[in-house]
Order: C-alpha cells, then sequence, then structure tokens
C-alpha cells in the first residue's frame, strides 16, 4: 500500500496510522467476541529451514496426527486446536521474533517447541512465562523456567543408564568425548564426567568443534586412534555426527573402540551408513522400531494418515506426538491455560506420547530408556531401562 | 618415525588435494572468466548425488564419472547461456545471479532426493600399511587422482592450443576476437569446463561426506578462501592457495583443536584480502 505507484499521501499514511492505534490501543474491543469459543491456538515451534529442516516434516505431521486425534474426540476444552507451525531452525533470535508475534498477533494459547537448547533458553527469556510452553526433544537439564514444561529426555535419564551399562556390561573404562561447541554437548558432558568416575572410569580427553563450520574430522580420528580409549561418548548433531563416523570408521578405529552417541536418530544413521555403523550405539526414550502397544498405535494411525511416503520417524519428530497431547492435558487439567494453575495442574499430569503414557513430576518426565546397537542401517535395541526418572525435578 | 606424525602428514596433503580439486573449478571460472560462481557448491552437490544414483543403481562406481560430468557439463552450458552471457564484466550481477542459482539447485535436489542424509559406500573400503601407518586406501587414493588432476590441468593450460586460446581470451578480449578466436565460445567452453571439475570433485567427495543438498554450501566456503590466498588466473595460485589454507586448517587442528584450526583460516583470510588482496601469485 505505501508503495503504490502514486505514492502514499499524508491522508492515506494518517488514516492507516490511526487504524493502528485503534487495533493496539483497543484490543479487548475485539479479542473477547473472538475468543469465546474459537480455536485453541498452539504455537509449534520446529526446524522448518536450516540443517535441521530435515526433522521438519516429520514433527509436523506428528504434531498433525496429535491434532486430528484430539480434535474428534472434542478438542481441548471444547476448542478446537488450530497448530502455528513456525520456523526455529534458524538462529534463536528469529524465534523469538516468531514467538512476539505470535503472542500479540495471534494470541496463542500455548507453544510446543521441539529445537535445539540454544533456541530453547531465547524462547524461554522472551516468552517470560506468559504462555505455557512444553519443550519437547532430548536436553541437557536443568530448565526449570517458570511456567515452562520439559518432556525431553534428562542426562539422568538417557546418559546415566546406558553409559554405566556400556562401562560395565561391555568393559569401556577410558572415555573419549567429542562434541558440537554448544550449550548442549557441553552439559552432557560435564554430566558425563559425574556418571565416568561413578563407574570408575576415566575422560581420556574432551574435544569440540566449532558448531555449524564445515567440520572435517582426519586429524581427530587420529588424535583418538593414539590416545586409544576404549568408546568414544559422542555429543555431535546432524551432518557433523554423520561426517564424524564415516571418518572414524574408514580409518578401521570402528573394529576396536566403541561408540556411543546421543543424538543418533535414524535420519542420521542413513547418513552415516552401514559400513561405517560396526560397533555403534545410541541410546534414547524413542525409537522407529521400538517396542510396545503405544508406539505400534501410533505408527498404525501415522501410516494410516500419511502414507507409505510419510516422512521417516524418530525421536525428533515423535517428540511433538507427546508435545501436543501434554498440552491437551495441561490445559483441560487446569480448567485453561492460566499460569498458576497450569503450574499445579503440571504435578502428576498423566498424558500420552508416541512410546506410551507419562506421567509428570516437576516439569519433567519420568520415562522408559532404550540403548540400541546400529545394525546395518537399523537400530536393534539390546537394553531398555524402565520408568527411568528424569533427576531434574523443579522445586517451584 | 612416529605413526601419529606420519597419518598427521597424510592428513595434511590430503585436506590440500583434495581442497585443491574442490577449488579447481571455482577458480577457473573465476580467475578466468571474473565470475564468482557461489552455485559452485550445488555442482560438487550434483556430483555427489550422481554417485549416489550410480551407487543405488548397483552399477560401477566409475559410472558416475561420465554421468555428473553430463548434468553437471549440461546445466552449466545452460546457465552461461541464459544467465551468465548477459552479465559478464558485471561481477556483482553474477554474483547475485549465481547466489540465486544455489538456491534454485538446492531446492530442486531438496524436491527429488528430500533433505535427509544419503551415504555414498566407498568404492575402495580398507586401510592399507602405508609409510609404517595405516592409512585408509580411498583416501590415498584420492590424493593421487587429485594431484594428477591438478597437475594434468597446469600442463595442458601451459602448452595445449585451447590454453593458448583463452590466454589470449583472459588478457585482452577484444583482440582475441579480431585475431579469430571465437570469445563467446571459448568463455562458454570455459563455464562449462568448471562447472564439470565442480561435479567431478563430488562425485571423488560424496563417499567421506554426507549427501545431502545442503552439502555445498561446506565446499564453497573453503574453495573461496583457497582464491583469496592463492590469487586469481594461475593454477600455481590455486595450489599454493589450497596449501595455505588447508595445510593451515590441518596442521593446527591436528596440533590443537579444530576450533583453532578454523579461526587460523578465518584470521588468514581477512588477513590476506586486508594485506595482499591479490592472493600469493598475483596475477598480472
Amino acid at each position: 500500500m505505501a508503495f503504490d505507484k502514486h505514492g502514499t499521501t499524508r491522508r492515506a499514511l494518517l488514516a492507516t496510522a490511526a487504524t493502528g492505534a485503534a487495533f493496539v490501543a483497543f484490543p479487548r474491543m475485539i479479542c473477547p467476541a473472538a475468543a469465546a469459543n474459537s480455536e485453541f491456538k498452539i504455537g509449534l515451534f520446529i526446524a522448518l529451514s536450516g540443517p535441521a529442516s530435515l526433522f521438519g516434516p516429520t514433527q509436523k505431521a506428528c504434531a498433525e496426527l496429535a491434532t486430528e486425534e484430539i480434535n474428534k474426540n472434542g478438542g481441548i476444552l471444547g476448542r478446537q486446536i488450530k497448530l502455528i507451525p513456525t520456523d526455529a531452525g534458524g538462529p534463536p533470535v528469529e524465534s523469538t521474533k516468531s514467538a512476539i508475534r505470535l503472542m500479540l498477533e495471534e494470541n496463542v494459547d500455548m507453544f510446543v517447541g521441539s529445537h535445539d537448547s540454544a533456541t530453547r533458553e531465547a524462547l524461554v527469556a522472551t516468552i517470560k512465562g506468559k504462555v505455557p510452553y512444553i519443550y519437547t526433544p532430548t536436553y541437557e537439564g536443568g530448565e526449570c523456567a517458570f511456567n515452562t514444561y520439559v518432556i525431553a529426555d534428562t542426562p539422568e535419564q538417557q546418559i546415566h543408564p546406558s553409559l554405566t551399562w556400556m562401562m560395565k556390561e561391555r568393559g569401556a573404562k577410558s572415555v573419549y568425548l567429542i562434541g558440537d561447541d554448544y550449550v548442549w554437548p557441553r552439559k552432557c558432558n560435564e554430566h558425563a564426567h559425574k556418571y565416568i568416575a561413578e563407574n570408575g572410569g576415566k575422560v581420556v580427553a574432551e574435544e569440540y568443534v566449532p558448531f555449524g563450520a564445515p567440520n572435517k574430522f582426519e586429524e581427530i580420528v587420529t588424535r583418538i586412534k593414539s590416545a586409544k580409549p576404549e568408546m568414544v561418548l559422542i555429543t555431535l548433531v546432524g551432518a557433523d555426527n554423520v561426517n564424524f563416523n564415516r571418518t572414524f570408521a574408514g580409518f578401521g578405529l570402528d573394529k576396536e573402540i566403541l561408540r556411543l552417541s546421543l543424538l543418533l536418530e535414524e535420519n542420521t544413521l542413513l547418513g552415516i551408513g552401514s559400513e561405517s555403523s560396526n560397533n555403534l550405539y545410541s541410546s534414547m526414550s524413542y525409537y522407529a522400531n521400538a517396542p510396545g502397544e503405544a508406539n505400534k498405535k501410533f505408527k498404525a494411525a501415522y501410516f494410516a494418515k500419511f502414507g507409505a511416503k510419510a516422512p521417516q520417524l524418530g525421536l525428533i519428530g515423535a517428540d511433538c506426538y507427546g508435545g501436543i497431547y501434554c498440552a491437551q492435558a495441561l490445559a483441560t487439567k487446569a480448567g485453561g491455560t492460566d499460569a498458576s494453575k497450569c503450574m499445579a495442574a503440571s504435578e502428576g499430569l498423566s498424558f500420552a506420547t508416541a512410546a506410551g503414557t507419562v506421567t509428570m513430576h516437576g516439569r519433567h518426565v519420568d520415562k522408559t530408556e532404550y540403548l540400541a546397537i546400529c545394525k546395518g542401517t537399523e537400530f536393534d535395541i539390546i537394553k531398555t531401562f524402565e520408568n527411568v526418572k528424569s533427576g531434574d525435578e523443579c522445586k517451584a | 618415525m612416529d605413526p601419529l606424525i606420519v597419518t598427521q602428514a597424510i592428513n595434511v596433503l590430503y585436506a590440500v588435494s583434495t581442497l585443491a580439486v574442490l577449488a579447481l573449478g571455482l577458480a577457473v571460472i573465476f580467475g578466468l572468466l571474473g565470475v564468482l560462481n557461489i552455485a559452485h557448491g550445488e555442482f560438487v552437490m550434483i556430483g555427489a548425488y550422481c554417485a549416489y544414483l550410480i551407487q543405488s543403481w548397483e552399477w560401477p562406481y566409475l559410472v558416475a564419472l561420465p554421468l555428473a560430468l553430463a548434468i553437471c557439463g549440461v546445466i552449466g552450458w545452460a546457465v552461461e547461456w541464459i544467465m551468465i552471457r548477459p552479465l559478464y564484466r558485471r561481477p556483482f550481477d553474477t554474483l547475485v545471479a549465481t547466489w540465486g542459482l544455489s538456491l534454485l539447485l538446492r531446492k530442486i535436489a531438496e524436491g527429488i532426493f528430500g533433505l535427509g542424509f544419503r551415504s555414498v559406500a566407498i568404492p575402495l573400503p580398507g586401510t592399507v600399511d602405508f609409510l609404517g601407518t595405516e592409512y585408509p586406501i580411498y583416501r590415498l587414493v584420492l590424493i593421487a587422482i587429485s594431484l594428477a588432476l591438478v597437475a594434468g590441468l597446469v600442463i595442458w593450460y601451459g602448452s595445449s592450443r585451447t590454453g593458448s586460446r583463452i590466454r589470449a581470451m583472459v588478457s585482452n578480449p577484444e583482440l582475441a576476437q579480431a585475431q579469430g578466436i571465437s570469445v563467446r565460445q571459448l568463455a562458454a567452453g570455459t563455464f562449462v569446463a568448471g562447472t564439470c571439475l565442480a561435479g567431478l570433485g563430488g562425485v571423488m567427495i560424496a563417499p567421506l561426506a554426507p549427501v545431502q543438498p545442503f552439502m555445498g554450501l561446506d565446499y564453497v566456503l573453503r574453495a573461496f578462501f583457497v582464491l583469496i590466498v592463492g590469487g586469481l588466473g594461475s593454477v600455481l595460485g590455486l595450489f599454493s592457495g589450497a596449501a595455505v589454507i588447508g595445510g593451515f586448517d590441518s596442521v593446527i587442528s591436528a596440533a590443537t583443536t579444530t576450533t583453532d584450526g578454523y579461526f587460523a583460516v578465518l584470521v588468514l583470510a581477512i588477513l590476506f584480502l586486508w594485506l595482499r588482496p591479490r592472493g600469493i601469485i598475483a596475477h598480472s
């Protein structure tokens, strides 16, 4: 409008500004009528762009599936859910701008987010507890912000049992830590140090590569070869994880040294490929082929809705299914989205996830964890840790 | 000698030689035509997907080479004809145009293959005892091929008729035209050669990299650094650029951490742009 070929007249500008001011000054005049019996809006933060965007289609599909199921059964408090998928794959500051827009313009009722920890920290600081925010993938623990609910795996769940098992059952006592240089790998390794010491092992070396840089791993793999650890604990993500593991196996180290990767799901394993996945382990709370009735039902519904060409299932994506169900359970029990009521309702809250029903304590959930060994490009679950406590319960 | 040092030394050689090949296409197009092809990495990506396709059809790996050359050649030819030809001598415009092209190629790859990682099995798997240390066979072969390719191109460019025609075109296009050299055809051929070399690099590197639509970004940046440091218009410059960037990165990564290596590369690129913008081997 301002750029039409006749140019902007002073009068038009004034009129526009006045209309805008009216909307800003009297939102109450417009909102209540619209809000009654309207949709329940959920701002869904997923990776629609950037390097993590390969998860985007699965995240969106799983959230849509949960939404459809809930809406068929009457929605949330009689309101139909409307998903607003929003990109969180770019720099954190872009996601915070979207969060502000969603709160002011869309009046979203809740946020559900499946993205990296740097973005979570930025979003928590932006949302400031004004709207309930549910965080879903795996993370480094310690998030206790007001009105923020975490259904992600914590280090106590994801790292502690699996690392202990590897050290005890596989006898891997000396560990080399390698990760991308940002908050999740560094915090995870802080926990790993603790668990390794507890099992009488030692950390041979700890090393990070720049996050988002075009990394190559020949030099690091050579260094690992001469350090001769019994196990490498990997907190590399995405392409770095693929690259490292391929280089590692290329240099023939896969025959002697075990690898445990903390963000190794179906997509990443496809990239690593079967000739490089020898002696490679992964630990997570969900795999597409995880056992149990809940996952069977979830997968049947997923493939019925999206067909044979459905996006590849994995933890990052399936977490959004649980996220939407958590939103439903939370708002239903709290009778709305009032912050203090939600905080109170979250204690002991039970809801469905792709892996089965979980219960929230201290705004974290207790859940079942799996340890899998890679067989070609498939995960073979060799150990199940039932109902592991989050170890991260928030007090207030 | 300590096998650790030997292995790291081979790693340096590997980093330098593969970087030289991956920068070759960019160097040819930028150095000879003055066109900064931001889509260079996407041609590498196309080469890598060719390798993936050939392998998923269970054909011999070497068949990927003609396929990549054909596809990158045809795309390069069409791009030169439609997009680049009207923009010669307008460096900034070609930069923006090829940037757009890179987005388009990436999206096309995403449309065909999706965003997921593809893995290409290493055609020559395993390690071999080399100078007292175990080293992956395929990487050793890659070093040899890369060195041969660069050397071959130097000799060809210096001694063949086409090489001297290209030199004539670069130093004085009008005079070359007046001498009966078809500058237009020669420029098109040079551009196509550049995109083909990128595709070739893609086929070579595919078994060692995560193959996905975004992969080209990794290579165009490093290749660009090579040109900054090495200077334009000579293969010697290209090789010295690759030696400095790849070597520095690899040596520092081996001695301290990868972060330091990457940091050193960035500092080096800035210093060169600042103090020696024409590179080590300045083209007259």
